[in-house]
């Protein structure tokens, strides 16, 4: 909120010469020139390592793409673009991704938010919870795949154990990775138990930053937990469960290692997702045209929800 | 607002010079007295695996020794990474000398320029060609050339186990299609699949369409409508839908990621046969020492017992700049003796003058050389990864039954066409 403050202020100084504004402007366009010149190195890395790439997929997109180098590229203009609109496995790992994402990010949120709740509440052992909660955002994603492929064996996977054999819920075991939306439950179920630790730890820090007098005052007035919870924690978070949504949206549309690992896209391309069809296209048919239009298309996707969600938050006195 | 400018401009031309020596000190060569050439394989990525013995403490020194001033640094990568290395280095200019590549990529990389035409390149490239087997030799054809030469060859058989069979009264492996659907509901009443397979690439059905009398495209390669979708190769494919359907088939074979793998299943009697290569051997030795695995032919139908013929070939870069020494290597890799080094560490040779003496060396070669007479090499073509995706979709739509057999390989058929002509 206070940076876009400043930036208004910056832009009706220039329409209003007062000499004291003058100096004023002066010195605020030295700070400038300093500012630039500390943000030019992180700038040069960004150039290098994400618009430059950026750049040389849009141009890629554009070619039936030869990847040696000299060699001439034919020129197709928004052709693989189109071809990707009329491709049904194109719109169905945008649905699967989708999905992943519709499933996986309010899970996150929610019960990153009642960790972080509880565990920010004194008890005994608390760090050790803390860090087990953790735990799983810093294990290999390569570890944990394979590790819930085969949770999630037919046979012989604990889960269909557990359902079967323990609990007898099911009378037959469950081909969870043989058919889509029981494959995509399975990689959605990993994707929130490695990412709520990561949304805890956000929500945890923010939590120190709201003033404990009013909770008392609160308390106080006679409300209860549950109540100081939405009056006075939700509001205070706000702000951070924007930033935590707008990351894991993100996130979840990139997800590619445990789909990769535990399917890769299979049964009949069923569980594809964007990048893992992307990754095909380009790394095993060798079609970079065409898997750039495809990583292209999902920046855009990415990109444009990422703006809409700051737009609304902003909107809402959040961001 | 200029000095932002200035910054932003400054920013960019900065990373853009940046850039350029980047890629001017990739492209520096290095310097040397004697020649070092690199050769990648994917033999095994663990150093004490027998393939990666052979290769690092007797084929190559031997090299060194035999022909002084050459020096062969070799680099191992696990099979997927070799060719995900390989399509970054042709994109960035730094393949290396000699490398051991699976037969399926040959073309695909051809067409880009990246291998060197062999048979232009090296002058006793037609003496070699003579010694080794044409099926594999064939693999390596390219719009009129040759890019490499076979390295190592292998097909799949019959693998079984003869307890699972012998629990449900079975007391031979079942040699023909008629002998597998017979023996189907016998053992689906002990809760025995009686065959498994991890999918419907052409690796995995090709002989099936092949022993039933079918194939893929014509002899020149060029069309698969009249071949895919013609009545024999729709009857063998109906034989694996058939057994699908009737619970003989585990759905291992549409991608269920989840199911038990062939390997599991066979040794512990889940299965009862599968189709593989000779590779499985010292994997059942290590992970399964009771199981005695037991070998027979693919199953005969109307087209006689046809395998698919796997295995790599060796190529040389174009960008190579010591090809001199890099044939030389190749040369080498194909003489009687290397092949015969490295058939000890379970490498199937190319030379037909060697496989004489294969079951002396590993008596389970026997039944692989007798299958190989009768094997075919999958389609060379540099689109064989979609076209194998294509089969793969339609055999196992097919066996899911979202449509009919005939109906998948005509539409299939079709998509086919098109790659060909591409």
């Amino acid at each position: 909120m206070s940076a876009t403050i400043q930036t208004g202020a910056l832009g009706r100084s220039a329409d209003a010469p007062r000499p004291r504004a003058l100096l004023f402007d002066r010195r605020r366009r030295r700070n400038a020139y300093a500012a630039y010149l500390f943000l030019a190195p992180g700038f040069l890395l960004f150039a290098l390592v994400i618009l430059y790439p950026i750049a040389r997929a849009f141009q890629i997109s554009l070619y039936e793409w030869s990847i040696v180098p000299g060699a001439t590229s034919r020129f197709l203009g928004l052709e693989n673009y189109d071809r990707a609109l009329h491709d049904p496995v194109f719109w169905r790992s945008l649905g699967n991704t989708g999905f992943y994402m519709a499933v996986t990010v309010p899970t996150q949120i929610v019960l990153g938010l009642a960790a972080a709740v509880l565990l920010d509440a004194r008890m005994p052992a608390r760090g050790l919870f803390r860090a087990l909660y953790y735990l799983p955002v810093i294990t290999s994603w390569v570890v944990v795949s394979l590790l819930f492929r085969y949770l999630f064996m037919t046979d012989g996977g604990l889960v269909n154990w557990v359902l079967h054999d323990g609990l007898h819920v099911i009378d037959h075991n469950v081909q969870w990775l043989g058919s889509r939306w029981t494959a995509m439950t399975a990689i959605s179920v990993l994707g929130i138990w490695k990412g709520v630790g990561w949304s805890m730890v956000i929500f945890l820090a923010a939590l120190q930053g709201v003033p404990r007098e009013l909770y008392e005052a609160a308390a106080v007035d006679g409300a209860g937990s549950w109540r100081s919870f939405r009056g006075i924690t939700l509001p205070t978070l706000l702000p951070v469960v924007a930033f935590v949504t707008v990351m894991l949206v993100i996130g979840g549309f990139n997800v590619f290692i445990s789909v990769f690992l535990i399917t890769n896209g299979g049964p009949l391309d069923q569980t594809q997702v964007l990048l893992t069809y992307m990754y095909r296209q380009a790394f095993s048919f060798l079609d970079f045209g065409y898997g750039s239009a495809l990583s292209f298309t999902l920046t855009l996707i990415v990109f444009a929800l990422s703006l809409a969600q700051l737009r609304i938050f902003a909107r809402r006195g959040a961001a | 607002m200029r000095l932002a400018r200035l910054a932003l401009l400054t920013a960019l031309v900065t990373s853009v010079s940046v850039f350029a020596v980047t890629a001017a000190t990739a492209g520096a060569g290095r310097a040397g007295g004697t020649t070092t050439i690199t050769f990648w394989h994917a033999y095994a990525e663990n150093a004490s695996a027998p393939e990666m013995q052979r290769l690092t403490k007797i084929v190559i020194p031997r090299f060194e020794k035999l022909n002084p001033g050459i020096k062969v640094e070799q680099v191992p990568f696990s099979y997927s990474s070799l060719q995900q290395k390989l399509t970054t280095s042709v994109a960035g200019g730094t393949l290396p000398d000699v490398i051991r590549a699976d037969l399926a990529w040959v073309p695909q990389y051809a067409k880009l320029g990246a291998f060197a035409k062999l048979d232009q390149a090296m002058p006793d490239f037609q003496k070699l060609a003579k010694a080794v087997y044409p099926g594999s030799l064939a693999t390596n054809y390219y719009k009129g050339h040759y890019y490499g030469l076979p390295l190592d060859t292998n097909t799949r058989v019959l693998m079984y186990n003869k307890d699972a069979l012998a629990s449900a009264g079975i007391t031979s492996p079942p040699t023909t299609f008629d002998a597998l659907r017979a023996a189907a509901p016998k053992l689906k009443a002990k809760g025995i699949y009686l065959f498994a397979d991890g999918g419907t690439g052409g690796w995995n059905v090709l002989p099936w369409i092949w022993s039933g009398g079918g194939s893929l495209t014509n002899k020149t390669f060029t069309r698969a409508t009249g071949y895919l979708n013609s009545a024999k190769s729709v009857a063998a494919v109906q034989l694996l839908v058939d057994l699908y359907k009737e619970g003989a088939i585990p759905s291992l074979i549409t991608g269920d990621a989840g199911a038990t793998g062939t390997e599991d299943g066979l040794a512990t009697g889940k299965y009862a046969t599968i189709l593989d290569g000779p590779w499985m051997f010292p994997i059942f030795r290590k992970a399964y020492p009771n199981f005695k695995l037991q070998t027979a032919l693919v199953p005969k139908g109307p087209g006689g017992s046809v395998s698919v013929v796997g295995g790599e070939d060796i190529v040389m870069s174009q960008s190579s700049k010591k090809k001199a020494a890099a044939e030389q290597f190749i040369r080498f890799m194909l003489s009687p003796w290397t092949q015969t080094e490295m058939a000890h560490a379970g490498q199937m040779p190319v030379r037909a003058d060697v496989s004489k003496q294969l079951t002396k060396i590993n008596s389970y070669f026997g039944i692989f050389a007798q299958q190989l007479k009768v094997a075919r090499p999958r389609t060379p073509s540099p689109n064989w990864p979609q076209i194998d995706t294509v089969l793969g979709k339609a055999v196992a739509s097919a066996i899911q039954g979202n449509e009919s057999t005939k109906a998948a390989l005509d539409d299939a058929a079709r998509q086919i066409d098109q790659l060909l002509a591409g």
